[in-house]
């Protein structure tokens, strides 16, 4: 029985295909809105995870509050001896400039900072070392990758010991990074960046304030508990007073929050649509069941229960929003690999896209295609059987 | 086999009752071939409608094989429709988007027989209504006469109590309506079909052996072997 229905229910299907298409459209745009909503959803906790697997989310950026505050560096050497939770202080000062390497140059983003930072930020080496506290006023500096390889020509490429000029200093490189991704804790692109020691960077940069601190914790500590001592101690201490100190998880939970707004807008056009996708189906079933009510007639004559007219039209309504379903489940994983590769996202297909796509829109086909089934169920053979 | 007591039907028109069928009395047994003539009006659609159990009396009684039928809910009236009625319209009224076969085998799906079972039936009756060529035909490749056959063969599959046949004749030419005729009788004689024939047309009505002639909602004369007046005795080889 249940084979034939879906024949039949198919053949009738068949018979109005051109206005069975135009039903399908609301359901094919809102599914497959629903199924881009969970798959953007689900690269962009990805792309999170992605982001933070390198740098870890055990870190807190510590900001001064005004414009020309800055850290007074005793001050910072001090914190991990008065708060255990942290392992590694990285005070750095952010400036920018222009760097020569024979006869290449290349405007950069420069970071003073101490060896530490490699350490706190977990920078990777692909040759050479990062500064050290030894360093100080040895004209030392260590690229970014994508920097090193722009300073590069073919015949003079950037290596360990090579000359990069800087205003009226000469830099020796001592190290070059490997490539990392970006991070959104990070406030320069590190790629593209020079790094080189504190009193270097009051030598080059205009304005060489320690205006930044990256805070590494323990892993096992809690980063808002560990906020309070520092903030007890550093604030004090600065000049303007303010002090803004952002953790990892306070910047996850942030894009979360954007991310659930963009969700909540997709999913509140795919449930739009779905809702005029159903009214289509509902509409496409009362006409198709009044140009075969003389069918019905017959059917009801032959022997047919109300029941098995019921479930023939409700097959109808449900293949009809499940093939829509299927169309917008293609869709909507269409459209977010788009939205991966222009946001340059690594693309992932969410397991639960497929199934729930499917279980929407037969959903949608049997609430809105229930009430024209029992319509049709309900037809007294005699009216059907008289009817054109 | 089937035997109407005392039926009326009225209809609601406006504030009254408007009345349709007067009290009719009838009883046809296995075997029959009957014809039920009247003019427009004299109520012989809604006599079939409630032979047919499309509809129900207003008062009366109706038994089929001495079970009382009036008393069934709806779908057990289909059940009832399936096993004891087969249906022939004046315009065929074959599914559009099936073909021959799977038109006839309908009953038989509807009863839940499987379908190559019933897909055997089909094809026996169809050869039995002359139309062993043609069963993979959908009904728009098939001529009147042919779509008339295949609606016979229909009626016929599940060897009901008895056939209904509305005007079978109504929408085909005189040659190809003799020739459904002659099918009826040649279906009745050798099946042993109860078969009645609702016509307007003397033609038709002349060739079944009992003539039941309906005037203004009653039985004005009942002809033939079985009519009880007659006194004819009534024997059919089946």
């Amino acid at each position: 029985m249940f084979g034939r229905v879906i024949r039949e229910a198919l053949a009738g299907l068949l018979a109005a295909r051109q206005r069975a298409v135009l039903a399908l459209l609301g359901i094919v745009v809102g599914a497959g809105a629903v199924i881009a909503m969970l798959n953007v959803g689900a690269i962009a906790r990805n792309e999170t995870v992605r982001q933070f697997r390198e740098m870890g989310t055990d870190i807190l950026m510590l900001r001064t509050g005004g414009f020309s505050g800055a850290f007074n560096p005793a001050d910072l050497e001090a914190l991990p001896a008065l708060v255990p939770a942290i392992e590694d202080v990285a005070p750095f000062a952010i400036g920018g400039g222009v760097v020569g390497h024979e006869g290449m140059t290349q405007t950069v983003s420069t970071l003073g900072t101490t060896g530490s930072f490699a350490r706190a930020a977990r920078l990777p080496l692909a040759q050479g070392r990062f500064l050290t506290e030894h360093d100080r006023y040895e004209l030392f500096a260590v690229l970014g990758a994508r920097l090193a390889a722009d300073l590069s020509s073919p015949f003079a490429p950037v290596r360990i010991g090579s000359q990069l000029r800087m205003g009226r200093y000469v830099f020796t490189v001592v190290g070059i990074l490997a490539p990392v991704l970006p991070s959104p804790m990070m406030p320069v692109d590190v790629d593209g960046t020079l790094f080189v020691s504190i009193p270097n960077a009051r030598r080059v940069m205009p304005d060489s304030g320690i205006s930044t601190v990256m805070v590494r914790l323990r892993p096992d500590a809690d980063p808002e508990a560990a906020t309070i001592p520092i903030r007890r101690h550093l604030e004090p201490r600065l000049r303007d007073g303010g002090l803004n100190v952002q953790s990892a998880r306070q910047l996850i939970a942030g894009m979360a929050g954007q991310m659930r707004l963009f969700t909540v807008l997709l999913g509140a056009i795919g449930a739009i649509a779905l809702l005029l996708g159903g009214v289509g189906v509902m509409n496409i079933m009362i006409i198709s069941i009044a140009e075969r009510r003389r069918e019905i007639g017959i059917r009801l004559a032959i022997g047919a229960r109300r029941a098995e007219i019921r479930s023939l039209f409700l097959a109808e309504a449900v293949i009809l929003a499940l093939a829509g379903g299927l169309l917008g489940i293609a869709v909507g994983i269409a459209g977010a690999y788009g939205f991966a590769r222009v946001s340059g996202w690594e693309f992932i297909l969410s397991p639960a896209a497929a199934p729930l796509g499917a279980g929407v829109s037969a959903a949608v086909g049997i609430f809105f295609g229930f009430y024209p089934a029992v319509m049709a169920s309900r037809l007294d053979p005699i009216e059907a059987l008289r009817s054109e | 086999m089937l035997e109407l007591t005392d039926v009326t039907r009225s209809f609601k028109v406006g504030p009254g009752q408007m009345p349709i069928l007067r009290g009719i009395s009838l009883r046809v047994e296995k075997g029959e071939l009957a014809s039920i003539m009247g003019g427009s009006g004299s109520g012989k659609t809604t006599l079939m409608n409630i032979i047919g159990l499309l509809d129900k009396p207003s008062s009366g009684s109706y038994a089929v094989g001495g079970q009382d039928v009036l008393r069934a809910e709806a779908n057990e009236l289909s059940r009832l429709r399936n096993r004891l009625i087969g249906f022939v319209f004046q315009s065929f009224f074959l599914l559009p988007r099936m073909n021959a076969w799977r038109n006839v085998a309908l009953p038989l799906m509807y009863r839940g027989v499987p379908e190559a079972e019933a897909r055997r039936r089909a094809l026996a009756m169809l050869e039995r209504v002359g139309l062993a060529e043609r069963t993979d035909h959908m009904p728009a490749q098939l001529s009147g006469g042919q779509r008339q056959r295949v609606a016979i063969a229909r009626a016929l599959v599940g060897e009901p109590a008895v056939v209904l046949a509305d005007e079978p004749t109504g929408a085909l030419d005189p040659k190809v309506s003799q020739e459904i005729m002659e099918l009826f009788l040649e279906m009745n004689r050798e099946l042993g079909v109860l078969i009645i024939i609702i016509t307007h047309d003397p033609g038709v009505a002349a060739q079944c052996p009992r003539r039941i002639h309906l005037d203004a909602g009653r039985i004005a004369s009942d002809t033939g072997p079985g009519s009880g007046l007659g006194g004819m005795p009534i024997r059919r080889v089946a």
